[in-house]
């Protein structure tokens, strides 16, 4: 990938989403740009999932405000046109999809995302690689996708398929969860990976446990739908210490803890 | 009831004792062969006329599926179409089956119905005159008619094609019996493909699997659109035979497929899987039957169904274990995949068990797809009709993996073709 040095690769404007009438999103603005990490921090049940979900274009969910993907606006596009545009969704929880090996599957996705045949050859050496990356065994090319794996082989197949795939822009929600030591240090090397590929990378989390490994440049506090706070990673550091609770008041420094 | 009698019995006009002694008079049957036919007409007189309320006819109207040209002598026989590679034998309307140089010497008897006196014996085990309404005007009336005998201890891996050729402007009755002498193993490809509206199909298949034989037998129903047809499939298996049957059925506008396995012998081992992917209006009626009569018998179905469109499907699968079946064990799951908000599928099984000591379970399910699998999809890039596809191939594919290999690729060729006509047509 070619990226410009510091595009802005995904922008959004005062977006909210609803489900049915209900707000979950409440005016969000966010710009990542070429090789950025950014981290977005909330409690459980804050609308992380929510955003993540609405800015890959998912259909359950009415967005307004705008999106933009390296400069054009997507908010109208469906989730396949933003995916062979460069956005990438890792879930938070990775669906099975049973009868469906994950060869024919990722052949499907990356003929998608390139908008061309891909031949076997070309196939089997992209998959590799990025199967070497994620320590991921050969025998799971004949599995079902998803269908039976543990929880760190989701997370592990879903940064695998980050890197076959090449996005300019990643959203990776809770991909840390449900990982083991050795799982999250395989999974925060592809991350690393990526990042140095130059993609935008937004990871998602409630734990500051992947930041061990995976050093963000910008961390956002993430809570009942908004950003309440942006800063640099001393920022992630602080809500280890101090948790999420003095953020939460429209006056911080008068609750502020230890 | 009676009512239906009548409209049955104007139906098929024509299917009378004069014109059926003329019919064989036309064809050169032998004295055997005609009487067999006027003890099936016999037979049909007393055969009820399928009621509408009884469970194998309540999602398929029978009057859609009579003949209307019956005895009648057929057209000008349609230009001879190539027979495939391999053993192959061609069923066509009006005319004698045709063999190729492989099917005459494969080592399997292949030959007209009736040829062998033996025949007489034998057809009929299966698929008795009376076993229903459809099955005894095929017994009365049948055209192409064709026996294929594995000789005792015979085995041959290479499968027997049988393609028979529907006719959009007639009545085909086609009667297939096939033989494993104890001992013997084959296969056969059992192929219905032409027709069209305005045609059709009333056939019977009957297997007979002798002690220690075993037999597979592949029905594919690829009719044109418009076709109607109504086919009977059944093996009976003696003393630790082995049947798998598989089918697929594509085509035509309604048709009902009745298969099934009768586990008469001891340690006989049955399992048949099904696939049927009806689009547009198709209704397409299948059911499966497992009759456990001797101890310690084993049968397995496995039926996946994904309906398109505004198109129907209803399943019935039976499972009857007898009191003189202990020890038996009987499988049987149908999943059923709704692709739109107008398709639909009804999904009856039917369980009847005589004894005690015996497994027997069964799953159904009908469901449409599942939107967070559309969505995983898509945000991989896949477009929603791609997406579709793919879990639709997912949905039937641990069924054709039960399928030996050598038969695999054919029906998988099938099935994806259907599913890319399904993406382009919605
Ligand atoms: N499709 C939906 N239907 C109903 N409620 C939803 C839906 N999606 C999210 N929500 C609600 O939005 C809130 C935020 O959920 P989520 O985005 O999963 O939070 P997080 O990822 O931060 O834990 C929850 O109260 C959840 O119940
Ligand atoms: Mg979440």
């Amino acid at each position: 990938m070619n990226l410009p040095t510091n595009e802005r690769l995904l922008s959004c404007r005062d977006l909210r989403v609803f489900v049915d009438d209900k707000e979950i999103v409440k005016g969000v603005d966010l710009e990542i740009r070429t090789g950025e990490k950014h981290a977005l921090m909330g409690p459980n049940g804050s609308g992380k999932s929510t955003l993540a979900a609405a800015l890959m274009g998912h259909p359950a969910y009415r967005v307004e405000g705008e999106i933009l993907l390296r400069g054009e606006p997507i908010a109208g596009l469906s989730p396949d046109e933003r995916a062979r545009r460069g956005l990438f969704l890792g879930f938070q929880y990775p669906v099975a999809v049973p009868g469906v090996t994950v060869a024919s599957f990722l052949r499907a996705a990356l003929a998608a995302r390139l908008g061309r045949e891909v031949p076997v050859r070309e196939f089997r050496q992209k998959m590799q690689a990025a199967f070497d990356v994620l320590e991921v065994p050969k025998n799971f090319t004949g599995r079902y996708l998803n269908d039976g794996f543990s929880g760190g082989e989701k997370k592990r197949l879903e940064v695998m398929q980050m890197l076959l795939l090449e996005p300019a822009v990643a959203l990776l929600d809770e991909t840390d969860s449900g990982l083991d030591i050795d799982a999250l240090k395989i999974v925060s090397a592809g991350v690393n990976l990526a990042a140095r590929a130059e993609m935008g990378l937004l990871l998602v989390t409630h734990y500051q446990r992947i930041l061990d490994y995976v050093q963000p440049d910008i961390v956002h506090v993430f809570m009942g739908g908004r950003i309440v706070r942006t800063a640099g990673p001393e920022l992630a550091r602080e809500l280890e210490t101090r948790g999420y609770d003095w953020l939460a008041d429209p006056a911080p420094t008068a609750t502020a803890r230890g | 009831m009676v009512e239906r009698m009548i409209d049955a019995g104007a139906a098929l006009a024509g299917l009378d004792p004069a014109s059926l002694t003329a019919y064989g008079d036309r064809r050169g049957d032998d004295a055997a062969t005609t009487a067999w036919r006027h003890r099936a007409l016999a037979a049909l007189t007393a055969v009820p006329f399928p009621d509408r309320v009884r469970h194998l006819w309540r999602y398929t109207d029978p009057e859609r599926l009579l003949p209307r040209r019956l005895l009648q002598p057929s057209g000008p026989a349609p230009l001879a179409a190539a027979l495939p590679a391999g053993p192959a034998v061609r069923l066509e309307p009006g005319r004698e089956p045709r063999l190729n140089d492989a099917a005459r010497s494969c080592g399997l008897v292949i030959a007209p119905l009736f040829a062998d006196p033996a025949d007489r014996e034998l057809i009929g085990r299966a698929v008795p005159v009376d076993h229903g309404y459809f099955e005894a005007i095929n017994a009365a009336a049948f055209g192409a008619g064709l026996t294929i005998r594995a000789p005792r201890g015979f085995g041959l891996a290479a499968p027997l094609r049988v393609v028979v050729a529907a006719d959009a402007g007639a009545d085909v009755l086609p009667r297939l019996l096939v033989i494993a002498e104890d001992g013997a193993a084959l296969t056969v490809v059992e192929e219905h493909t032409g027709g069209g509206g305005g045609g059709c199909v009333i056939g019977v298949t009957e297997i007979l699997i002798g002690a220690n034989a075993e037999v597979r037998h592949v029905l594919v129903q690829r009719w044109a659109d418009g076709q109607v047809g109504h086919l009977t499939q059944r093996a009976r298996l003696e003393r630790d035979a082995r049947f798998f049957g598989a089918t697929a059925g594509f085509g035509g506008a309604i048709s009902k497929v009745d298969l099934g396995g009768l586990l008469a012998g001891e340690g006989a081992r049955s399992e048949l899987v099904g696939v049927a992917l009806p689009e547009g209006r198709q209704h397409l009626d299948h059911h499966t039957l497992h009759q456990h009569l001797a101890a310690r018998t084993w049968s397995h179905i496995d039926f996946k169904v994904a309906v398109a469109g505004r198109a129907r499907s209803a399943y019935t699968g039976a499972i009857r274990i007898e009191r003189d079946a202990p020890g038996s064990e009987a499988y049987q799951e149908n999943r059923n995949l709704l692709l739109s908000d107008r398709a639909r599928a009804d999904t009856i099984p039917e369980l009847e068990i005589h004894t005690d000591d015996v497994s027997c379970s069964h799953g159904a399910t009908a469901a449409p797809i599942d939107p967070d699998q559309l969505f995983y999809l898509r945000s991989r890039g896949l477009s929603a009709p791609a997406a579709r596809q793919l879990v639709v191939r997912g949905f039937v594919e641990p069924t054709l993996r039960q399928l030996p290999a050598d038969l695999r690729a054919e029906l998988e060729n099938l099935v994806d073709a259907r599913l890319a006509r399904l993406r382009e047509v919605g």
